[in-house]
């Protein structure tokens, strides 16, 4: 047993939940593919950077700025791609254009409020480490593995137990009976995408303990966040959270024992198997009872 | 004015776009078509109208779109080459590259409605394998185009599989991911030039003395568009004829276009490797035109790019892709002053595009024809008010357009008349119902005595000169009229005066 890749799996199955798990809701309940994800990703890294740079580095500042830029980026998402469209024809494709176009420009207009280069969040765990053995775990990992696992627990049980989450999962089941008794579909949705993009936000101030904030940083981070979600079976939780610890497993082992450049082959690999095996990834059941 | 002087009276043009010229068919000839070559297809889709002002028969174009590609093709061709310094040419080569690439995309996401977005990716595959053999083996720009086409033929089975088991929206996440695969290949590998940024080197159909001088790039822009035509043959071929016929019928419904005997796996299959080995022409192609080939046709820069030209332009249409292809590549390599403003320019063109259109920028025709006729039919729907006159539902079921207009105007008389009725009116009638009256009683009594048989009161004599009845004639030979009531009038004018008074009670309230 390495400790090494168990931490690493860990650390990345914490952020690839939290992204896998956004684009899954906002998948599932709304029937959109957020392609702005990304950007919302982007967005909250800068406004994490905004406080901690002009307000002050205290943590808490940091995390709480990061998560309302999320917040906010993902009402103004919803307010441009899901309100105007949602009732027209398909919705799917367009809107799923307009977040594209949503991302192009934001990210357009990040590069010249900001500029291109790399700016550094202050570490909010601090810098300390434990040993495990030959490992070391350090606080910036063990502070997202926590704050993650904390938060995405906390959601779960908002969306089972709430009455909001009900409404959530009505509008997953079904959106026209949803509708039909009595639940505001674009009200529900603007309190997803706010949701979603604060988690968005989360995982973008936790990524950026290892990696910097820049304006394409949300590129990665969504396409492994899409491909997870879309391994775990758009609409399913459960399965989002199952992908993303396989996922990080395969990311945590091919790097490890291959090298960086085969780690997205071995995603690759195992995304087309799980695929050919269950068309709508692992816990896809969702679209069959839809029908 | 005098009599003498003759007037010409002055003859109106009507009706809209009455500018269009529309030419006469002459009875005395004989019809006949002229088709396309090898085909059965006319050149242009002509048919008859009759002209209701001079009743004679007009010919018509159906769709137009043959002579906006006559127009416009040549047009792209000579104006660059004309009037453009080389940047305006290398742009206008970009474009016809780019248009070709997203003419054979079209096939797939629009004609087969397959989401996918391995487009670059095969084309960069494509272009990688050529530029690599011809840069270690030493191949030449046509055996180049050969590998090209012949490595989109494998790979376009390859993607072309796992399509028809995986839902639309998986598979364009898989593609996506496809893509980022080959970019993160790409870099990383040594073989394919990671250090240098690309693979540089390869054959060019451009000689090599004239590279990037005048003559070099007019070759490559002529050489780019022939590579537009081509495609575009393909294009109409695959899209026109049963293959897209086929396609387009399955991707509404699959289930039901099994149950009408389209193998859809098999049509879907075909696609893919049609548009995937004229895809690998391309690359072969772009490997020849730029000498080789770098990452950056993998990027999602890259594909979003070309996403917003199909979108802005207008999905499953020719005309959309390219319109959209111009549009875009106008905007990124000719505004090169605006800086990055211009990628923001294509995302607000793009967000615009799909949050007001439906069809794109090329179906904003359509799209407000079909938005002025249902404002028409609503306004109809509105005018429409009760007492006569034809309901606009009615209207369609009534063949004698004639008897619509009459209930209009019926309406509109009755109306009128319905305002001359006075007290002093009914009195003049009761003191005199024969003989002279004013004015207005006589209209009243005009519009009454004109009405039809059917339900026309007459006056029966029971016995002469003492006893009269009111009767309703039935209209039908044959059939006796009823008797409308059992009131026993003393004298012809009281009868008379009844009758009136009936009338005016059923004017009134009509």
């Amino acid at each position: 047993m390495d400790w090494f890749i168990v931490i690493t799996t860990l650390n990345l199955a914490a952020i690839y939940g939290l992204l896998a798990i956004g684009i899954s809701i906002i998948w599932s309940s709304l029937n959109m593919v957020n392609m702005a994800h990304g950007l919302t990703f982007a967005v909250s890294g800068y406004c994490a950077w905004l406080a901690a740079t002009y307000i002050s580095p205290h943590p808490a500042m940091v995390l709480v700025a990061g998560i309302a830029g999320g917040a906010v980026m993902g009402a103004i998402i919803c307010s441009i791609a899901f309100l105007p469209l949602h009732d027209r024809p398909n919705f799917t494709v367009r809107s799923l254009i307009t977040t594209l176009a949503i991302n192009l420009i934001g990210i357009q207009l990040l590069l010249q409020i900001f500029g291109p280069r790399m700016k550094p969040l202050p570490r909010i765990f601090g810098t300390w480490s434990v040993s495990f053995g030959d490992t070391f775990l350090t606080g910036d990992k063990l502070g997202t593995i926590l704050t993650s696992t904390i938060i995405l627990t906390l959601i779960l049980v908002w969306i089972v137990k709430s009455r909001y989450g009900l409404q959530i999962r009505a509008m997953m089941q079904n959106p026209e009976g949803a509708a039909l008794v009595g639940i505001d579909v674009r009200f529900t949705a603007m309190r997803v995408m706010i949701i979603t993009g604060a988690l968005a936000g989360l995982a973008s101030v936790l990524l950026s303990q290892t990696f910097f904030v820049n304006p394409n940083a949300g590129l990665q981070p969504l396409i492994k966040g899409l491909i997870i979600a879309l391994v775990g079976g758009l609409g399913s939780m459960t399965g989002a959270v199952v992908a993303a610890f396989i996922m990080a497993l395969i990311e945590a082992v091919t790097a490890t024992y291959l090298s960086g450049q085969y780690v997205l082959i071995g995603q690759f690999l195992f995304i087309i198997i799980v695929l050919l095996i269950r068309p709508r990834g692992i816990g896809g059941m969702l679209d069959e009872f839809r029908e | 004015m005098t009599d003498d002087t003759k007037q010409t009276p002055k003859m109106n043009l009507v009706g809209r776009r009455r500018f269009i010229p529309r030419p006469k068919i002459d009875g005395a000839k004989t019809f006949t078509r002229k088709r396309l070559p090898f085909s059965k297809k006319p050149i242009l889709k002509w048919y008859a109208v009759t002209n209701p002002k001079t009743l004679g028969r007009e010919r018509k174009i159906r769709d137009k779109r043959p002579l906006w590609w006559a127009l416009c093709l040549p047009l792209v061709l000579i104006l660059p080459i004309v009037f453009g310094n080389n940047t305006v040419i290398i742009a206008a080569t970009i474009f016809a590259i780019y248009a070709s690439i997203n003419l054979m995309w079209n096939l797939i996401i629009g004609t087969a409605g397959i989401f996918s977005l391995a487009t670059m990716a095969v084309v960069g595959i494509a272009a990688y394998t050529a530029s690599y053999f011809s840069i270690n083996f030493g191949l030449t720009w046509p055996a180049m185009l050969f590998v090209g086409t012949l490595v989109g033929l494998v790979f376009g089975v390859v993607i072309g599989i796992p399509s028809i088991r995986i839902e639309n929206l998986y598979y364009a996440l898989l593609t996506l991911g496809l893509v980022e695969l080959c970019r993160v290949y790409v870099v990383q590998s040594r073989t394919l030039g990671s250090a240098t940024g690309g693979l540089y080197g390869a054959d060019s159909f451009i000689p090599e003395q004239f590279a990037l001088q005048r003559p070099g790039v007019i070759i490559g822009f002529i050489a780019a568009f022939v590579l537009l035509l081509l495609m575009l043959f393909v294009y109409r071929l695959v899209n026109e004829k049963r293959l897209g016929m086929l396609l387009r019928t399955a991707r509404e419904d699959e289930a039901a276009a099994e149950a009408m005997g389209i193998d859809y796996v098999k049509i879907r299959i075909q696609v893919f490797i049609i548009s995937s080995a004229a895809l690998g022409f391309i690359g072969g192609f772009y490997a020849a035109y730029f000498k080789g080939v770098s990452p950056s046709v993998f990027s999602i820069q890259t594909m979003l790019l070309m996403f917003a030209m199909i979108v802005i332009g207008g999905m499953d249409t020719a005309e959309g892709a390219v319109a959209g292809t111009g549009l875009v590549v106008f905007i990124d390599k000719i505004l090169v002053h605006m800086g990055p403003n211009r990628i923001i320019l294509i995302g607000l063109i793009m967000l615009f595009v799909t949050l007001f259109t439906q069809g794109g920028l090329l179906g904003i025709k359509a799209q407000f024809k079909a938005f002025r006729k249902k404002k028409k039919s609503q306004r109809r729907a509105a005018r429409t008010q009760k007492g006569g006159e034809v309901m606009s539902e009615e209207a369609t079921e009534i063949e004698d357009k004639q008897y619509i207009y009459y209930r209009r105007f019926d309406k509109k008389w009755r109306d009128h008349l319905k305002t001359l009725v006075t007290e002093e009116l009914i009195e003049e009638h009761r003191k005199k119902p024969l003989g002279q009256h004013s004015d207005a009683l006589q209209r009243l009594i005009n519009y009454f005595r004109c009405q039809p048989l059917p339900d026309k009161y007459a006056i029966y004599e029971i016995k002469a000169l003492r006893e009269y009845q009111l009767v309703a004639l039935t209209g039908v030979r044959g059939m006796p009229p009823r008797v409308v009531d059992d009131k026993i009038y003393t004298s012809l004018d009281k009868a008379y005066h009844a009758i009136f008074l009936r009338r005016m009670n059923d004017l009134l309230e009509s």
